[in-house]
């Protein structure tokens, strides 16, 4: 979800702009995502992708992860905003941990009109093992997941084969530290 | 089945309210809270001030906090009502005051219907406060109240919105006491209670290290209570260290001491701005950098090492990098400064900094608030030194509006203890004052409260005299009446060639006719020779007064750090001009 604002955005948020995957623990009550995405917009910060679930019923908690660009400075900004919501546990920045994993799911339906591409596209859904959803005469639906980066390179391999359509949906990344 | 332990959602927010020990609510009716104002009829613990305009309950309610150090608590209808306080609560966020305000909304079984007087009002409020609430279930009533107040008055302390719709103010339940409420500690943001010993000793070794260190005190001080203040006043007596403070530092430190450098900022003190533009080390207390202190960014204290104390993690390295930091609460992080010095027999006597000492008083001499006062036309300057010299002895609360009176009062009034002096500083709330009188008044009968207003800002929450007049409260407005926005006509002068667009107020009304007409009294200066009997005047009658002193309509506020030039590029008098290329870039500023 990029998002353009008829307002200026602080020139500094993009100087040295790096994509960061913030993890943010919540008490699951109603309005904390407007709370969030408030703070973003209000604020003039970026919201590239966001992902939101119940993680633990009994406690009732959320994860919400969202994925933003900003200079080193503005995402501890930004983190110490969202620490400041009350409904929030906690907010890290994934990158600061020592390790952590990420992961985005991402379904894609192609409608082709010849065998030949057919062939091209099985082949590229082997190579990125992506799993058969569906598949009728002329569309095939499949599910790919892992790093965002390697969906990217999927569907940029996909954009090359000529005369096909494609429609898909990302979750954007999720992530956990280990 | 009439169950005795069960009370109706109107019985229980005033159970929780007297639990808060709150004897004040400042307030204004509506359909969708009329169950609590029946409630509010048949009690007598709580006293309810009729507003004559929501806005006015929201600054009441702040004047009454800042003032008291208690939160203030409000109450107004749905929509209208609701939006009405939008302003106040934001004033609030930025000043960290806190507040609860309860709000009533429409049944929940309408709630997303366009019902009359409906508003999204936890959504309209959730960007100007700390917290909302919307409370759909009478049994979370308790809870959300305590915890409302709970949040309100914490870390850092900020507006607190609970939106109570009519049929939960009907329905029955328990209550449950304050006491009896276990609060989950990540929602309430204390901040941490220990002190970081090794920021203390850092700051120390640095102190002794120093050559040119300043104290830079904002409103954090204030919030952390009387207590800071006094540890404030030891530590500086300790290290003869000169000390600034913010617009809503002031009464902090004592203002006519002569270890105060006064105010700094925009309109701040030469010896002030010089002071942190040169300083080798700065030690913030409670203040957030904000951007009408540090002026041009790039050149803000370009030499000093840089320590920050402040309860608000978002407060550090937000504006300006800070080497040195903590979030513990400012009173206990200074007793453990003034302990450790104490235990360690740190002496600082011979570190008297006569050097640095030496250079201020040289900046001093350039008397940097020296005005000429004629025979004739009052200068604004000068009510406000007289009106400080004729109420010093008293024990006395001045208020605001928003303008060069502000700037004005904060420059040539001075404060000798905390929470005397009380302003909008980072909405710049016009209308603030006058209300913001009323809810002081109410917090300190016995004592002297006064309102230093501008004409144009007086006329934006003027029906409130009539809450004046109601209860009695003996509040006096200072307007010092230019017939100008004044600080508009100010930078229209500097910045935009002297074209004085739509900034004459015109058609002013009668202020001493005005006054009559409320049944307060009005009493006027309109030269020199009548400016002192009019503020006796106004000091000694004991109702609402409004005193129009007329001042010089051209005067501009001096000093001044026009937007976007650096402390050492002060404005010292109209003589001065800018540097053309900062006028270019500053015109782009606010
Ligand atoms: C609600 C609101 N609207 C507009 C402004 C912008 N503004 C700042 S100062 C000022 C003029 C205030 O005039 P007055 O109250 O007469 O004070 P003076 O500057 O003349 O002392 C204005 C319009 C504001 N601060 N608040
Ligand atoms: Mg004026």
């Amino acid at each position: 979800m990029s998002s353009t604002s008829v307002y200026p955005t602080p020139i500094n948020a993009f100087k040295e702009s790096k994509r960061s995957v913030l993890s943010v623990i919540v008490d699951n009550e109603p309005g904390i995502l407007a709370r969030i995405v408030g703070l973003f917009s209000g604020r003039g910060y970026n919201i590239e992708a966001l992902n939101v679930t119940v993680v633990d019923v009994k406690k009732n908690l959320s994860r919400i992860t969202i994925e933003t660009l900003g200079e080193e400075k503005v995402i501890s900004q930004i983190i110490a905003q969202l620490e400041k919501l009350v409904p929030v546990h906690s907010a890290t920045n994934l990158a600061n941990l020592s390790e952590s994993y990420e992961a985005e799911i991402c379904l894609v339906k192609i409608e082709f009109e010849n065998q030949e591409q057919d062939q091209k596209i099985l082949n590229y859904a082997d190579i990125y093992r992506s799993r058969t959803v569906q598949k009728r005469q002329n569309i095939v639906v499949y599910e790919i997941s892992g790093t965002s980066e390697r969906i990217n390179k999927f569907l940029d391999d996909l954009g090359t084969i000529g005369g096909i359509k494609v429609e898909l949906v990302r979750s954007g990344p999720i992530g956990l530290g280990i | 089945m009439n169950n005795e332990n069960e009370f109706t959602g109107a019985d229980i927010l005033l159970k929780a309210l007297k639990d808060q020990e709150v004897d004040t609510i400042f307030g204004y009716p509506g359909g969708a809270v009329l169950p609590i104002y029946d409630a509010i009829f048949g009690q007598n613990f709580l006293k309810h001030v009729l507003v004559r305009q929501e806005a006015g309950a929201v600054h009441a309610a702040e004047g009454y906090a800042r003032s008291s150090g208690k939160v203030g608590v409000l109450l107004v209808t749905s929509g209208p009502g609701v939006t009405n306080v939008v302003t106040g609560l934001t004033d609030a966020l930025m000043d960290s005051i806190p507040i609860v305000c309860i709000s009533g909304q429409v049944p929940s079984h309408l709630i997303g219907t366009d019902a009359f007087q409906e508003c999204d009002t936890t959504g309209i409020t959730r960007p100007c406060t700390k917290h909302n609430y919307l409370v759909k279930d009478v049994t979370k009533l308790s809870e959300t109240i305590h915890e409302a107040f709970e949040i309100a008055s914490s870390g850092r302390p900020g507006p607190v919105l609970i939106d109570i719709p009519k049929d939960v103010q009907f329905a029955k339940s328990k209550y449950i006491s304050k006491k009896d409420i276990r609060f989950r500690e990540h929602r309430i943001k204390a901040g941490s209670k220990s002190v970081d010993k090794n920021f203390v000793e850092k700051l120390i070794s640095h102190i002794k290290k120093s050559e040119r260190p300043i104290f830079y005190v904002g409103g954090g001080c204030l919030n952390s209570g009387h207590q800071a203040s006094q540890e404030l006043i030891k530590l500086v007596k300790k290290t003869n260290i000169p000390i600034t403070t913010t617009l809503h530092g002031l009464g902090c430190f004592p203002g006519e001491d002569k270890s105060s450098l006064g105010m700094l900022g925009m309109h701040g003190n030469y010896e002030a701005n010089l002071a942190m533009n040169k300083c080798d080390l700065m030690i913030n207390v409670g203040a957030r950098f904000d951007d009408r202190v540090t002026g041009r960014l790039d050149a803000f204290s370009p030499d000093s090492i840089k320590f920050h104390i402040d309860i608000d993690q978002s407060s550090i390295n937000k504006n300006v990098k800070v080497d040195f930091h903590t979030n513990t609460d400012i009173t206990l992080t200074l007793k453990e400064i003034n302990s450790f010095i104490d235990s360690n027999n740190i002496d600082f006597g011979d570190k008297d900094y006569s050097n640095w000492w030496g250079q201020i008083n040289e900046w001093r001499k350039k008397e940097c608030l020296h005005y000429e006062q004629g025979d004739e036309v009052i200068k604004p300057q000068h009510a406000i030194s007289r009106l400080y010299e004729l109420t010093k002895q008293k024990d006395t609360f001045v208020t605001t509006e928003v303008g060069q009176h502000q700037m004005w009062a904060a420059q040539y009034y001075k404060f000798s203890k905390p929470n005397r002096w009380i302003t909008s500083g980072g909405l710049g709330t016009m209308g603030f004052g006058m209300p913001a009188a009323v809810g002081a008044q109410m917090a300190n009968p016995e004592s002297l409260v006064i309102d230093i207003a501008g004409e144009a800002s007086f006329l934006m929450n003027i029906q409130e005299i009539a809450t004046a007049v109601q209860y009695k409260l003996p509040i006096k407005i200072f307007i010092l009446n230019n017939e100008y926005m004044g600080m508009v006509r100010q930078w229209q002068e500097l910045l935009h060639g002297s074209r004085y667009s739509e900034s004459y107020v015109d058609a002013l009304p009668d202020f001493k006719k005005l006054a009559e007409s409320f049944n307060a009294v009005g009493v006027r200066a309109k030269n020199i020779s009548e400016l002192d009997d009019t503020i006796n005047e106004m000091i000694s009658i004991d109702r609402p007064v409004i005193a129009d002193i007329w001042v010089d309509k051209k005067e501009n506020c001096f000093p001044m750090i026009p937007s976007g030039a650096a402390h050492h590029e002060m404005l010292l008098s109209k003589y001065d001009k800018e540097n053309p290329e900062n006028q270019e870039k500053g015109k782009v500023l606010v």
